[in-house]
């Protein structure tokens, strides 16, 4: 084998040893530094699965939403307005949408229902695919409904397979359920109702020929900016929203908490780093010992700073991997429960769904230089200092 | 966009590599005002130990350096995620004037700082410690290297406005065709292709005769070949065989291929590259030591090692960047 | 001839306030596969002579030479490259590592020159046989006996195979049958071929039969009388 291969075998054995003799005092340092790289990235693996899921949900909404704006809230728009679009070149399809928040009042709970006509929608064969069982209601039947899981859930315990629901003059509606949500969608479908639009707005009591917004379809998406500019012209009083300007507005509140975040956990980690300052550096008389007889039996600086080295990419690795896999545990099974108070703005907008982060390289890369390289880099000089104690301080008269 | 995570990654990284190098400098200008081999002081004594922490500081700043090279690229690719008209990478650094300048100070810098290693360990192969001096000066001009590096870091983040409007990879690298401007056009595919294949056989080709014997032109032809191959190889793996890699024939990027989608195979290529080229370019970057005193066996010993391990990480970038391209010519597209 | 000293000199914190001079122009040659005793009270200089003819510092002036090479002016680096090879030390406490086993602290020296483990607890073996240690190879050196402690220490000097062996006050903290033992295992390894330089001013080490030469160490000087 390689003579300098066998070398570093060597003294990354010593260094384990090393390590085990001073347990001690290394297994503080090891869980401090756990707990530290299991803080950031819980944090970083909880911010990563909400942006993927809001970007996949943003996948799915229209290009272009337009909104009738009325001292300044939302009000119900009239279908005609649409026609004063066909004129603009590049739309490929305007589905109107009724959608609004339902309170049940027996299960206590908050639906959120839309109304769509399903076959005017350019992506109806995706709405297909994130269902979990049964279908999509055919276009021209009444009384049919697709449903979130939750509201399964509720249904199951009554012991109903028919959903009902109350107008506002408390007259009963009833749907048949003919799909049911996929899980993975739960942060948008959880307590999801799509339903004919129709019979949304029999439900709301909206006028017909009203739709709660339109939803602008491009066949280009080059061409969004200048369409949308185009339509806000032809509407004045509405609100024109394209999907990536509220795809940016979300990267830049996602991106802020979790830079907030950690700026707050930076000073966790900087207390971290005088820890391991403090510990690397605080030199015992038996260690001062044990380097000077190294030194004196041979061994180069260079020697004991390698030991230095292994013992510090030792440590870090173990408390990485450890912190890292105590975060995916807690984001996966217990739901980043730590971190509730911070992602409480979501919490009330989701209530109640489940976080799949993904596995990237980049994620633990980005964990690995907040974490490890200040750890390393804080035992730089004390590794140093205590590499050059000299050999002579193991001769007797010295 | 100064506060979200990767950006302080970055920020985290270009402080820590600046306060290690900052520490070695210290230590640095110590050596230069007081370094006397004749003297056995407690000072000399002191200094000594100080080559030690200085080496090992660059070291660490070096390893760092690679890291926070590559939390760039990735952070440069979050980025595009609120960047209008960015898809990748490309239109994150492309966003304002700072980025490529940001990206080639960082790989400049990756560079100098393993040449300074280079420098160290042939300079502790000698008694005399004859390049004491010669490399503590060159440490401090590494200095102004990384403050740059920094100072273009921070204005390139801050800087990045969710508001600019940018062109990605697919305007940027395309055909000149497609419209927009082409940054590399010029090269026909088959021109490209033939310098490609013909300047790696000629480097292994000159390897092979250096490492029979050594001569002193053919060792600065081999290194300039390198500088060419590596700005070469870097053009060809963007607007050649990147769109093979993406199996999508006007996708041309050089940072997509870093993404899982197409299993990292951006790493391995750029890091068999940059090792190749770093090795190549040595070679001849240390003949001029060959001359002060105590260095010659080192010298012929690195040249020797450097010429084989850039042969070695040629081959391999090869092999492992051309793969998509020959797979595709010969068994075509699926499968 | 190994050891060339000529008119070597060690001062200690040169130009300060506590600046001591330890060693005073020494002139000293000594053979090959012989057993040299340096004597001296303690502060002397003995200890700092042996620490340079052991390559663990340089002299302030002067020049040193060791199997031919010249060792002066030389960066630590390389004293330690070459104490490695050529030297092996006994020291008065005997410098063990309490945590680590027998066999661990005999295969210390070998650790950074790149040998392999089983290499390695091959030679610590037939030095440990030779010192009827074999039965406590696995023991940490806090749990053995006075006698066995020095056996291992012994081992440990001559695990890399030196031609000098350089014995720091050895029996100090041994009783007279230990000394003896002592001087008896440095007899073989004179015989052997080996280079000794022991400093002590135990009576049992300076006035033993197989010390080919006594150099008494006074003031920083060597002491003609």
């Amino acid at each position: 084998m390689n003579r300098r291969l066998t070398q570093h075998l060597n003294v990354l054995d010593y260094a384990l040893s090393s390590l085990w003799r001073r347990r001690a005092k290394n297994l503080s340092v090891l869980v401090v530094f756990s707990w530290v790289i299991f803080l950031v990235a819980s944090f970083q693996l909880v911010t990563q699965a909400l942006t993927e899921t809001a970007a996949s949900v943003l996948r799915s909404t229209p290009e272009i939403t337009v909104q009738k704006m009325s001292a300044g809230r939302q009000v119900e728009i009239p279908l005609d307005v649409s026609t004063r679009l066909a004129g603009i070149y590049g739309i490929q399809e305007i589905v109107p949408r009724v959608w609004g928040y339902y309170f049940d009042e027996v299960s206590g709970a908050n639906y959120t229902v839309m109304g769509i006509a399903p076959g005017r929608m350019p992506l109806l064969d995706r709405l297909q695919l994130t269902l979990e069982e049964g279908g999509v209601y055919d276009q021209e039947s009444h009384g049919k409904a697709v449903i979130g899981r939750s509201i399964r859930r509720t249904l199951e315990e009554k012991g109903s397979t028919l959903l009902s629901l109350f107008r506002p003059d408390l007259s009963q509606a009833s749907f048949e359920v003919t799909g049911v949500f996929k899980p993975e969608v739960d942060i948008l479908t959880n307590d999801l109702v799509v339903m004919n639009i129709e019979d949304a707005r029999d439900l709301f009591a909206i006028p017909p020929a009203m739709a709660t917004d339109l939803c602008v379809y491009v066949a280009n998406p080059a061409e969004v900016p200048t369409i949308a500019k185009k339509i806000a012209e032809a509407l004045p009083g509405t609100r024109v929203l394209t999907r990536s300007q509220i795809n940016r507005t979300y990267q830049v509140v996602f991106g802020w908490r979790s830079g907030f975040a950690s700026v707050c956990l930076l000073t966790a980690l900087t207390a971290f780093v005088i820890l391991a300052w403090d510990k690397a550096s605080g030199l015992s008389p038996e260690e001062k010992r044990e380097i000077s007889i190294l030194k004196i039996l041979g061994w180069e600086t260079a020697d004991v700073l390698a030991v230095r080295f292994w013992e510090g990419i030792l440590v870090s690795g173990i408390a990485f991997v450890l912190g890292c896999t105590l975060a995916y545990a807690h984001v996966v099974f217990f739901n980043a429960s730590l971190f509730k108070p911070v992602l409480i703005g979501w919490s009330v907008i989701y209530p109640e769904f489940r976080l799949v982060p993904s596995f990237r390289l980049a994620q633990f890369l980005l964990v690995f230089s907040l974490s490890v390289l200040p750890y390393l880099a804080a035992t730089v000089i004390p590794a140093w200092r205590s590499a050059s104690v000299p050999a002579d301080s193991a001769l007797s008269g010295m | 966009m100064l506060l979200n995570s990767w950006s302080i990654a970055l920020l985290l990284c270009g402080l820590i590599v600046l306060f290690l190098m900052g520490l070695a400098a210290r230590s640095a200008i110590r050596v230069l005002l007081f370094w006397n081999p004749e003297s056995d002081s407690n000072r000399q004594i002191r200094l000594e130990n100080e080559i030690w922490l200085t080496s090992t500081l660059v070291e660490y700043a070096l390893g760092i350096q690679i890291i926070s090279l590559i939390v760039f690229v990735l952070a440069a690719d979050f980025y595009s995620q609120s960047i209008a008209g960015a898809m990748c990478a490309t239109g994150s650094l492309l966003a304002n004037s700072f980025g490529v300048p940001a990206l080639l100070v960082k790989i400049g810098g990756v560079f100098f700082y393993g040449f300074w290693i280079v420098l160290h360990h042939l300079d502790i192969h000698s008694e005399k410690y004859p390049l004491v001096r010669v490399k503590y000066i060159y440490l401090l001009f590494l200095i102004p290297l990384l403050v740059l590096d920094l100072a273009l870091e921070i204005l390139f983040i801050t800087g990045l406005k969710p508001d600019i409007i940018t062109s990605c990879c697919a305007v940027v690298f395309g055909d000149a065709t497609g419209g927009g401007s082409n940054l590399l056009g010029g090269f026909t595919h088959g021109l490209s292709m033939g310098l490609f294949y013909g300047t790696a056989g000629a480097l292994i080709l000159l390897g092979v005769v250096l490492l029979e014997r050594w001569q002193r032109w053919l060792g600065v032809l081999f290194s300039s070949g390198w500088l060419w191959f590596f700005l070469l190889a870097l053009t060809v793996v963007t607007t050649e065989f990147s769109s093979y890699i993406y199996a999508m024939p006007f996708h041309k990027c050089p940072f997509c291929i870093l993404q899982p989608e197409y299993h990292y195979i951006g790493f391995v290529i750029y890091f068999a590259l940059f090792l190749g080229a770093f090795f190549g370019m040595s070679g001849a970057v240390v003949e001029p030591l060959r001359f002060v005193e105590g260095l010659e066996e080192g010298v012929t010993g690195y040249q020797r090692s450097a010429v084989k391990l850039s042969l070695l990480f040629l081959v391999f970038f090869v092999l492992v960047s051309s793969y998509h391209y020959w797979r595709y010519i010969l068994i075509g597209g699926e499968g | 001839m190994l050891i060339e000293l000529k008119n070597v000199t060690k001062i200690y914190n040169q130009g300060q306030i506590n600046e001591v001079t330890a060693l005073k122009g020494i002139d000293l040659t000594i053979d090959d596969s012989s057993m040299t005793c340096l004597r001296g009270a303690s502060g002397s200089g003995k200890s700092t002579l042996l620490a340079i003819i052991g390559c663990v510092f340089q002299p302030t002036t002067g020049r040193v030479s060791i199997a031919g090479k010249q060792l002066s002016r030389l960066p630590d680096r390389f004293l330690t490259l070459h104490r490695r090879q050529y030297i092996g030390f006994i020291f008065q406490t005997f410098n063990l590592l309490p945590a680590l086993t027998v066999q661990d602290n005999i295969t210390l020296p070998l650790v950074p020159l790149g040998i392999a483990p089983v290499e390695m607890r091959r030679r610590a073996a037939v030095l440990m046989d030779r010192f009827a240690i074999a039965h406590r190879r696995n023991f940490p050196a806090s749990q053995i006996s006075g006698g066995e402690l020095q056996r291992v220490a012994i081992a440990r000097a001559l695990i890399n195979n030196p031609p000098l062996i350089l014995a720091d006050e050895p029996t100090a903290h041994l009783d007279s049958r230990l000394s003896e033992e002592f001087m008896h295992f440095m007899k073989d390894l004179k015989t052997a071929g080996k280079t000794i330089i022991i400093t002590s001013h135990d009576p049992l080490v300076t006035e033993h039969a197989d010390v080919d030469r006594i150099v008494d160490i006074k003031d920083g000087r060597i002491d003609a009388a």
